[in-house]
């Protein structure tokens, strides 16, 4: 997954909750360094007994934001949005020569 | 076209006369042997031979290669699940070895100076050896976790042994009854194939099953001691109610290391005595003050208060009707001697 263009991560999920597997997937793909090199991530972890749907916000470089419901996603359909954006903004950065 | 097969008459011939052809033939008949063998001891003609042990009593048969490092996991598992009343979950999202060397350093810190404190206040059990943050392969730990929580071997296969003391036993081993098979159904260990069965089985779920997913990392705690729990909660996931060590005490665990690990580890929940807490309920756990002792010096309390509620109660009645019967006896004397006087 392509976590350079990435400057915020929220997510928010009830780990009790089948549905909650994206959310945490996601968590653990971002690198171990991305923090240091300016990402944010919130996560807040909802009680045992919410049914709250799990939620993924997360904001681009280009300042583009993106909302994911998680409850009918696989971690794979979630890289493939993120991922969607994220080479849109390589390609940019290719063109513009930087 | 040559015999394939090389005869070698040489050799042939010093094979024959190796023995010498000069000794003469004894005859020897069956009928005539002295050699007898024993009639067996008259235990043996009417008790059954004690069972012998087909493999080491160590390593009964395993369904699971026991040369894999798998297998020992899952065995180090059931074994981790079965000491530990009281296990915290993580989940650790890339940390580094660097950062986690640095949060386990801590973590060893903080506990030492819980196991100093107990051991000024005279209380039992140090464990702060015992209780560090490990690493854990996720599908195996859920596997070991099935077989902990389902496969509950009723019957021991040690039925047929009598007991050592017993003056008619033919001897004092304890020889569990089982072929050295791996198909035996009298096998009541881990890994054996009863218990693969039973663990694979689709119809059991645990509360714990949608938490086993992604990577994790568990801190066990030999005994449920919120004290420890309270320390270990401060230092892996700092809260409003254990918040973290005071950067004036520690300065150590305001490195950048651990600050940066800390942020990678999440408490998803715990698993305290078989059943399930979110974090929530782990924080309650940990607040619970004094520990054990401390919840039998509250419920001790709570009932010399209703016992002595309860005497007063029931004193309470014999105490009125004795002043009323009292009084009266009093009433009467009174009017007896009133009437006497009008007399």
């Amino acid at each position: 997954m392509i976590t350079r263009f990435l400057t915020d991560v929220r997510v928010k999920f009830n780990p009790f909750s089948p549905l909650s597997k994206p959310a945490r997937l996601f968590l653990s793909l971002i690198p171990s360094d991305a923090r240091a090199n300016g990402l944010t991530v919130a996560t807040q972890m909802l009680p045992r007994a919410s049914k709250e749907p799990p939620t993924l916000g997360l904001k681009f470089k280009d300042g583009k934001e993106m909302d994911l419901k998680l409850e009918h996603m696989r971690i794979t359909d979630v890289m493939e949005e993120v991922n969607r954006h994220s080479r849109q903004l390589a390609r940019q950065e290719d063109l513009s020569g930087n | 076209m040559p015999p394939r097969i090389h005869l070698r008459p040489r050799a042939l011939r010093v094979g024959t006369s190796s023995c010498p052809a000069s000794a003469p033939i004894v005859a020897t008949y069956a009928s005539l042997a002295t050699a007898t063998t024993p009639a067996p001891p008259i235990q043996q003609t009417f008790r059954s031979t004690p069972p012998i042990l087909r493999y080491p009593p160590t390593q009964p048969p395993s369904h699971r290669r026991p040369e894999e490092r798998k297998t020992q996991l899952h065995r180090q598992y059931q074994s981790l699940l079965k000491s530990s009343p009281l296990i915290l979950l993580f989940q650790h999202n890339n940390i580094k070895a660097v950062e986690l060397m640095a949060m386990r350093r801590e973590l060893a810190i903080a506990l030492n100076q819980v196991d100093a404190e107990r051991l000024k206040n005279g209380q039992e059990g140090q464990y702060a050896d015992q209780i560090r943050l490990q690493i854990i392969q996720t599908g195996i730990f859920a596997s070991a976790l099935r077989v902990v929580e389902f496969f509950k071997p009723e019957d021991s296969v040690m039925d047929h042994a009598q007991h050592p003391t017993d003056p008619s036993t033919p001897t004092s081993a304890q020889i569990p009854q089982t072929s050295n098979r791996v198909d035996d159904e009298r096998f009541a260990h881990g890994l054996s194939r009863r218990a693969w069965e039973t663990a694979s089985s689709r119809k059991f779920k645990t509360e714990l099953d949608p938490l086993l997913a992604g990577p994790l990392a568990v801190v066990a705690f030999p005994a449920v001691t919120p004290q420890y729990l309270k320390a270990v909660l401060s230092i892996l996931a700092p809260s409003k109610e254990f918040p973290a060590p005071k950067r004036k005490t520690t300065p150590d665990y305001y490195e950048p290391a651990v600050q940066v690990g800390l942020q990678k580890l999440m408490l998803l929940g715990a698993r305290v005595e078989g059943k399930v807490f979110d974090s929530d309920g782990t924080k309650w756990v940990g607040g619970i003050e004094g520990g054990i002792d401390g919840l039998r010096a509250q419920l001790v309390h709570a009932l010399q208060g209703i016992g002595g509620s309860l005497t007063s109660t029931l004193e309470g009645a014999g105490r009125s009707l004795w002043f009323t019967m009292e009084s009266r006896r009093t009433d009467m004397e009174e009017k007896e001697g009133g009437g006497k006087k009008e007399e």
